[in-house]
């Protein structure tokens, strides 16, 4: 559209405007009715200082946003030219038979988060990488020079071939994580990740098997239900008549699009809420919460007192428990094992002389008993009550317990299978068809596997290393119990040295390595301990499908919104021009079948050709879905209407369907656990009861000596304004949102702090420094730092950015969580620096006011 | 730093034109307004980052700002959220501050704007409105602020904030019937009721501010009723 038009548009949307300012000082309007008027008003205009281009001129393009929160919302893109001028999101148009304000319960609109919103500001920003480029300083020093394709990757290339035959098919670790991931294609993961399938292709590969977020759920569900399916999809959530939030803010994480705005829907049904959590959260507000703050890492007490409760006043659904459980009692324990420990006995008792009284409770977990019994009465007699245990409980020492107990409430109280009810747990629910790209017998190939938070102590205590210390996972085709020689890091949709635990251990360790190699559209902390940086397309500049997370049932088409910065290419494009050079035709047709050498410079047909064989041949004919694949990409959009809501277990309850378990029960007391004799060749390397415990964790308040030296108790919880690390360089969520600790107002009166004091927080493993936010939100002796702030040390090896990792300790549960939420640490007031950002902006918080203090 | 655009012509012969007249208030034929359920509100800001990437601002000016409010003593607290950009007030207090008459208020829907063309940073709309709402952009010595997003509105949707609001509790609306509860909207649950005023916020009899909300019980403050 012309200038001219534009003008003629805005002057004939404006023509009812007319500017008042009546023009005589003397007469005033008496004047204007008399028709005494000569100077004409000039009038003022909305947008007149420039040509204001208004989304009805702008090329839209739907799209979505794209990493690891857990959601998966639409953005929609209004572009001029390739460059994308605004964001919008979900307003109703886009799906079948939608129009603008279409926003019903079953196909709600998809509403992006304020994340999602600032993507500009991350497509666009200064640390954006362009080129690649090749480390000329010391690791960490950030001094790099730009490089050629050709250059980086054969430097690349070459290191992995004297790498591999140095020291063997363990020598490179796979860090791939799901922080640019949750496209069909483009995938960067664990398991499903292109970097696995490159690495084990190509024969040089330790995996890293512990999932940072939930490996504690994780176990947790697969040990009870046999299954990670333990979620109901997040209309379900508007069914309840009792919400119990533990740990879980659902304002700051989202899974399923929704999940949040059914929970108002169920508020307004009369639903009540419960928050278990050290601070009064945002969620707890906004849904009214009854708050039960509790001491961090001691959840797992709590639930056995309320277990015992529940028991003692014979509340429990025993019909559920008979029918569906194994080892909820002694009666339910399968013959095999009838001389083992049993849960409902142990809550009383029968084996520690213990019995685990709301009483016993209470002096764990700082709750009091009555509160105690209070809850359990609660949940145990409204119909149906979800007890959405979350996974922040998990991420501690012996987090898998606190899971598994929760699961035994839900259990015991027959809310699993329900609407309304809830076995979360991991929470996936509606399985979305989530593989594009080949995916067959070389897809997650591994030499040597371990728990991806050891990966610097077996680096740095190579050879002296047993494998329980690491947690090697059984039969890894290098041969069973090798401690991998690691030489090699590659980092793919991954801000891992950042986000893994005990930075400071990770510090000493990546110095001794001989190759890091780090893609990403940004620069992050992690790039700046890589040899070499190859710059990645965003989801904007690259062809895929979104899916939704755990929950959703939904598919996002993503297409190129526009072409590739700088030199990008995609993860894609990288692997498979690295597999020609390492091993010709061979290696790159079999690891990219449907291209050719030349993807690297034409990547679209076959993007196109992967995409539209997923979709028919996986979405068309297992989904039930007609739409083409011309008129999905068209529309941008396809919403799926269930038959009826997701609930897990609907079917194992309602139709006696068996539990994916070996007792095809739901296990309270687990056969696998039961039968292990050698822990040290499990994949756990210590112990793991067969029935959930409670386990004294190796740091907390309870801790009467360490507690002396550190007497907070530090959690670091996921914030709402960065996705972990990601979107940590946006100026505009970070004037929204400071990264800063929170401690209770009676504890920082004790030690003379104020909100917006800068404080350093500190332990054995390191000192943070970071603004203080003082508030009576948050229980006495706990300190709260979110995660994923970018590491920025000064030259003493202190942060100034408060990134929680400095102080965390990379000792993973049994099962494999991360015990980021177990720390303990001092505080106090400093002179030191922090730094907000890598650049100089400032945080203004200058609306934010806390009035009532 | 001057705003590099400005047509120093243009701008005297409005200060001419400004000072030989007297403001009467326009009286527009319909006034919209906002609503926001303070309580509902998870203060995630989506809004805000709408409406910053909408209106092209860099870090700094803040059309849109959702205040967060939080009392009470341990373990007995309270929080909630109050969200206000401009109220696009009935009388509003910045216009007739304006030297060289940039500021206007539509007739159609009562919507107040700046126009920047004319706008020479004298911040002195930034000093009058008791709402906070007019934002200085020092890159480019104006002040501006939320114009309804008029372009989505004469393109018949709604503002970007309040098509951002994950939790469906930021709304437009003709005034008078979001104040009569007789406005279809999601931001009020049925059983609920609005007021003009919650605490800590400037007297509305001020400047007649065309917004309304569902008080936090905290919040609440004796209302003094619409005119
Ligand atoms: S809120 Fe302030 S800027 Fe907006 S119309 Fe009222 S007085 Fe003017
Ligand atoms: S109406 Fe538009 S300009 Fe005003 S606050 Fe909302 S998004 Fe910003
Ligand atoms: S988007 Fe909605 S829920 Fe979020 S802060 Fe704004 S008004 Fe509140």
């Amino acid at each position: 559209m012309s200038g001219q038009d534009w003008q003629d548009k805005l002057k004939s949307a404006l023509k009812m405007d007319r500017r008042s300012f009546l023009k005589t000082t003397a007469v005033g309007s008496a004047a204007i009715a008399a028709g005494g008027l000569t100077l004409k008003p000039k009038e003022a205009q909305a947008f007149a200082y420039e040509p204001y281009p208004r989304d009805n001129d702008l090329t839209t393009v739907v799209t979505s946003c794209a990493h690891n929160c857990g959601s998966r919302h639409m953005l929609v893109a209004h572009k001029k030219g390739d460059v994308i001028v605004r964001l919008s999101t979900d307003d109703g148009r886009y799906q079948k038979g939608g129009e603008f304000g279409k926003d019903t319960f079953e196909e709600p609109q998809l509403r992006a988060c304020l994340r999602g919103r600032s993507y500009r500001s991350r497509l666009y920003s200064q640390e954006r990488l362009l080129y690649p480029m090749v480390r000329t300083g010391a690791r960490g020093e950030g001094k790099f020079k730009r490089a050629s394709w050709d250059a980086a990757l054969d430097h690349v290339a070459g290191k992995m071939e004297e790498l591999k035959s140095k020291y063997g098919p363990t020598a490179l670790l796979d860090q791939s994580y799901a922080g640019a991931s949750y496209g069909v294609l483009h995938k960067s993961d664990q398991i499903e990740g292109l970097l696995g399938r490159f690495l084990g292709m190509y024969g040089c590969r330790t995996s890293s098997w512990s999932v940072p977020s939930y490996e504690g759920t994780k176990f947790s569900s697969r040990i009870t239900f046999g299954t990670i399916e333990d979620g109901n999809e997040d209309d379900t959530f508007a069914h309840a008549k009792l919400i119990i939030m533990w740990g879980w803010n659902p304002a700051y994480t989202f899974h399923g699009g929704n999940t949040f705005y059914y929970m108002r829907m169920a508020k307004q049904q009369g639903c009540k809420f419960v928050l278990v959590d050290p601070q009064y959260t945002d969620s707890a507000s906004a849904y009214d919460a009854w708050w039960i703050p509790i001491r961090p890492n001691t959840d797992a007490a709590m639930m056995a007192g309320m277990v015992h409760h529940i028991f003692a006043n014979n509340w429990q659904d025993q019909n559920f428990i008979n029918k569906f459980t194994q080892g909820m009692d002694a009666g339910t324990m399968p013959d095999w094992a009838k001389d083992k420990e049993n849960f409902r006995d142990y809550i009383f008792g029968k084996y520690d002389n213990t019995p685990k009284t709301p009483e016993w409770a209470a002096e764990i977990c700082g709750v009091s008993a009555d509160d105690i019994k209070k809850l359990a009465q609660l949940y145990a007699t409204t119909k149906p009550a979800a007890l959405k245990a979350s996974w922040a409980p998990g991420r501690n020492a012996y987090g898998e317990q606190y899971n598994r107990m929760a699961a035994a409430l839900q259990a015991m109280t027959g809310n699993i299978g329900i609407l309304g009810g809830c076995a979360e747990g991991i929470g996936k629910a509606w399985h979305a068809e989530g593989v594009a790209y080949p995916y067959d017998e070389f897809a997650n190939v591994f030499y040597e596997s371990i728990k991806s938070d050891r990966w610097a102590h077996c680096v740095l205590n190579y050879p002296n290393v047993k494998r329980e210390d690491i947690g090697l996972w059984p039969g890894g085709k290098a041969g069973d119990g090798v401690i991998p020689d690691i030489r090699g890091i590659f980092w793919q949709g991954s801000d891992w040295f950042n986000q893994l635990t005990n930075i400071n251990k990770e510090i000493k360790a990546i110095n001794k390595l001989d190759l890091v190699v780090c893609n990403d559209s940004t620069i992050t902390p992690s790039g700046l301990y890589a040899d070499v940086l190859l710059p990645v397309a965003t989801h904007f500049e690259r062809h895929d499908v979104a899916l939704p997370w755990y929950k959703g049932h939904y598919y996002i088409h993503r297409p190129k919104v526009i072409e590739p910065l700088g030199e990008s290419k995609t993860d894609f494009q990288i692997y498979t021009e690295l597999a020609y050079r390492l091993g010709g035709e061979q290696f790159g047709k079999r690891y990219n079948p449907k291209a050719n050498r030349d993807y690297f410079q034409h990547d679209d047909a076959v993007d196109n050709a992967y995409l539209q064989e997923w979709w028919e041949h996986k979405v068309m004919a297992h989904q039930h879905v007609e739409m083409s694949w011309e008129e999905f990409q068209k529309r941008g959009v396809y919403k799926f209407k269930l038959d009826r809501p997701h609930v897990a277990f609907q079917d194992n309850v309602e139709k006696g369907v068996p539990w994916p378990t070996a007792s095809g029960k739901i296990e309270i007391f687990s056969g696998q656990l039961a039968q292990y004799d050698d822990w040290t060749k499990t994949a756990y390397g210590h112990e793991i009861p067969a029935i959930p415990k409670w386990i004294v964790p190796w740091e907390y308040l309870g801790d009467k000596e360490k507690t002396v030296k550190h007497p907070f108790h530090l959690i670091s919880p996921h914030p709402r304004h960065r996705t972990h690390s990601i979107f940590n360089n946006v100026g505009w969520l970070r004037e929204t949102y400071s990264q800063e600790v929170t401690i209770n107002a009676s504890d920082a009166k004790k030690l003379g702090i104020k909100t917006g004091d800068t404080v350093e927080v500190f332990n054995d493993r390191g000192k943070v420094v970071v603004p203080a936010y003082v508030t009576e939100r948050c229980m006495p002796g706990v300190l709260v730092l979110h995660e994923g702030a970018w590491l920025d040390l000064d030259e003493n090896g202190i942060d100034r950015s408060g990134n929680p990792d400095m102080l965390t300790l990379d000792e993973p549960s049994p099962a494999g969580s991360f015990a980021y939420n177990t720390v303990l640490a001092n505080v106090q007031k400093t002179d030191l620096a922090h730094k907000p950002g890598w650049d100089q902006l400032s945080t203004a918080r200058s609306h934010v006011f806390r009035r009532d203090l | 730093m001057a705003n590099e655009t400005l047509d120093k012509a243009k701008v005297k012969e409005a200060v001419q034109r400004r000072k030989k007249e007297t403001y009467t208030p326009v009286i527009p034929v319909q006034q919209f307004g906002f609503v926001h359920n303070n309580v509902d509100c998870i203060g995630c800001r989506a809004c805000e980052i709408a409406c910053k990437d909408k209106n092209g601002l860099a870090p700094g000016p803040r059309f849109r700002r959702v205040m967060y409010v939080e009392g009470g003593t341990y373990p007995d607290v309270y929080a909630y959220k109050v969200n206000m950009s401009c109220n696009h007030c009935a009388e509003p207090a910045c216009l007739p501050t304006c030297p060289t008459g940039a500021i206007f208020k539509r007739v159609k829907d009562g919507i107040v704007d700046i126009d920047s063309s004319l706008c020479i940073g004298c911040r002195r709309c930034e000093a009058a409105c008791p709402f906070g709402a007019p934002q200085f952009i020092p890159d480019q010595n104006i002040v501006s602020k939320c114009n309804m997003c008029v372009d989505e509105i004469d393109a018949g949707r709604k503002p970007y904030c309040v098509q951002a609001c994950m939790m469906r509790v930021l709304d437009i609306g003709p005034i008078d019937q979001l104040r009569a509860g007789t406005y279809p909207t999601k931001a009020v649950a049925p059983h609920e009721k609005v007021v003009r005023q919650v605490k800590s916020m400037a007297n509305p009899e001020l400047t007649n501010p065309s917004i309304v909300f569902v008080p936090h019980s905290k919040g609440i403050v004796e209302d003094k009723g619409a005119k």
